[in-house]
């Protein structure tokens, strides 16, 4: 097998790739923006769950999450944790969660009580502040640390060919199982990744550094 | 006499072991205007944000046209949208063109239509004399302007009352003149106003009463006349010849 023939079938693996990255990287939004909201926010409870919540997700090694929840969790709940793409997304989706909190959370101190307070002072509710005067700015200000997150997740999402997922890496190794060329595949894969992150992470973080500076949301 | 709009009776804000604003009871009635002044670091700020329930007053209780906002229970959302607020540092939302700025809470706390809080939005940037900008973001517009915007943002809801926190103590000297000016025309159309200011011609030229606050209380209050000619405090004279120096300064 010539490395064109390898590249176009290693070229299979891309959509699950994509796939988990960009799934999980939307679970990471929708779940980390209300739990950063309410880190901040919240209740002295709702705080300590939090911590806890993120400290697991990011304390533990994102391959030992993998297997424990598809081989372990999935022994006594194989439904739904027995369905690959289920437990990668969760895996890698709540692993965002908890990254993506602290990016926003850092963008909540970054833009700073007074922008709430201001908007307090019009009469806006504590939720609607957040909704119409923080979430907008939050947005902005957490770009380019989403780059950086987006890129963890594409590389990140290669861990899950161990559970049988079929991406990149899993027709990687297939093939170097077959051919027994332990260069080819992996370099092609190598390359792969990088075509994947480099560009959607450079582009959000330009823009989201362009953005900043000219809405002035450093604080100065 | 002109209706009660704010009261203040026995307020006290106490931060673990500073006592912020000590024993205050003012009033301010309707077309009043009221100016605070004195040594910074004296609880002039916090005073303010306890009148607008920004913060939560330790003990006493604040008055909007005779409800108590003190008391458990009362919707301060609603007690807020009828009270303007003007801060030092100004705090436009960065995301928001001027326009936007002023339309936020006409859309969301009055829940006007869309046209109609445009037009309300317009005219009171045209009030401040900002309708130009009205498309440009804070970031692109000077201190002075911004601040102009931020009198709007306070004052398109029609509140009953504005306090302004020191206005134009952040800005380039040289920019202070445009928001006096914006000052000046509010209060020539009679709006009621509690202003932190230590800009003494202006306070001559429009505050119907002053007050000299130290140590978190009023040591003195009187007219423009009165602290100009003679305080009768010694802290007041002191403080006074201070800011008169200052300003021949500039």
């Amino acid at each position: 097998m010539d490395a064109l023939q390898q590249l176009a079938l290693i070229l299979n693996g891309v959509t699950s790739t994509i796939t988990v990255s960009i799934v999980s990287f939307f679970i990471g939004i929708f779940v980390g923006l209300p739990l950063s909201f309410l880190r901040v926010y919240g209740t002295k409870s709702a705080q300590i769950l939090i911590d806890a919540f993120e400290k697991f997700f990011r304390g533990v090694p994102e391959l030992v999450l993998l297997l424990m929840f598809y081989f372990g969790v999935g022994l006594y709940f194989p439904f739904p944790f027995k369905n690959v793409f289920f437990t990668a997304n969760f895996v890698l989706g709540l692993r965002s969660a908890a990254n993506q909190s602290q990016i926003f959370r850092g963008a909540i101190r970054g833009i700073g009580d007074e922008q709430m307070m201001a908007a307090m002072s019009l009469g806006l509710s504590k939720v609607k502040s957040v909704l119409y005067v923080m979430l907008p700015q939050v947005i902005i200000y957490s770009t380019p640390g989403l780059g950086s997150e987006y890129a963890l997740l594409i590389k990140d999402s290669s861990y899950a060919y161990l559970i049988g997922v079929v991406d990149i890496m899993a027709y990687a190794v297939w093939i170097r199982k077959a051919t027994m060329d332990t260069f080819t595949p992996y370099v092609i894969s190598a390359f792969l990744y990088i075509l994947l992150t480099f560009p959607i992470a450079t582009f959000l973080d330009r823009w989201g550094s362009r953005k900043k500076k000219q809405l002035g949301l450093e604080r100065r | 006499m002109t209706e009660i709009v704010m009261e203040c009776k026995n307020l006290w804000k106490i931060y673990k072991d500073i006592v912020a604003v000590r024993d205050v009871s003012l009033q301010i009635r309707e077309g009043e205007i009221k100016l605070i002044f004195g040594p910074s670091g004296s609880g002039k700020s916090t005073l303010l944000r306890c009148l607008a329930m920004l913060t939560t007053p330790t003990k006493g209780d604040v008055f909007l046209r005779g409800e108590c906002l003190t008391k458990p229970g009362v919707d301060l959302n609603k007690a807020r949208a009828r009270i303007g607020f003007v801060f030092q540092h100004i705090y436009l939302f960065h995301h928001l063109t001027a326009l936007g700025n002023v339309e936020l809470a006409l859309r969301h706390v009055l829940k006007l239509p869309k046209d109609e809080a445009r037009k309300r939005a317009m005219s009171a940037l045209e009030e401040v004399k900002m309708e130009k900008w009205a498309n440009y973001y804070p970031a692109q517009l000077s201190g002075g302007q911004q601040q102009r915007v931020g009198i709007a943002r306070a004052l398109a809801r029609n509140p009953d009352i504005i306090l302004l926190d020191e206005p134009t103590s952040a800005l380039d000297p040289e920019l202070t003149g445009e928001v006096i000016d914006t000052l000046r025309d509010l209060a020539k159309k009679g709006t009621t106003m509690l202003i932190v200011s230590h800009e003494m011609p202006f306070a001559q030229e429009v505050a119907d009463e002053m007050i000299f606050f130290d140590e978190g209380t009023i040591v003195e209050t009187g007219t423009p006349e009165h602290f100009f000619t003679n305080p009768s405090t010694e802290r007041a004279k002191k403080f006074m010849m201070r800011l008169i120096k200052r300003t021949r300064r500039e």
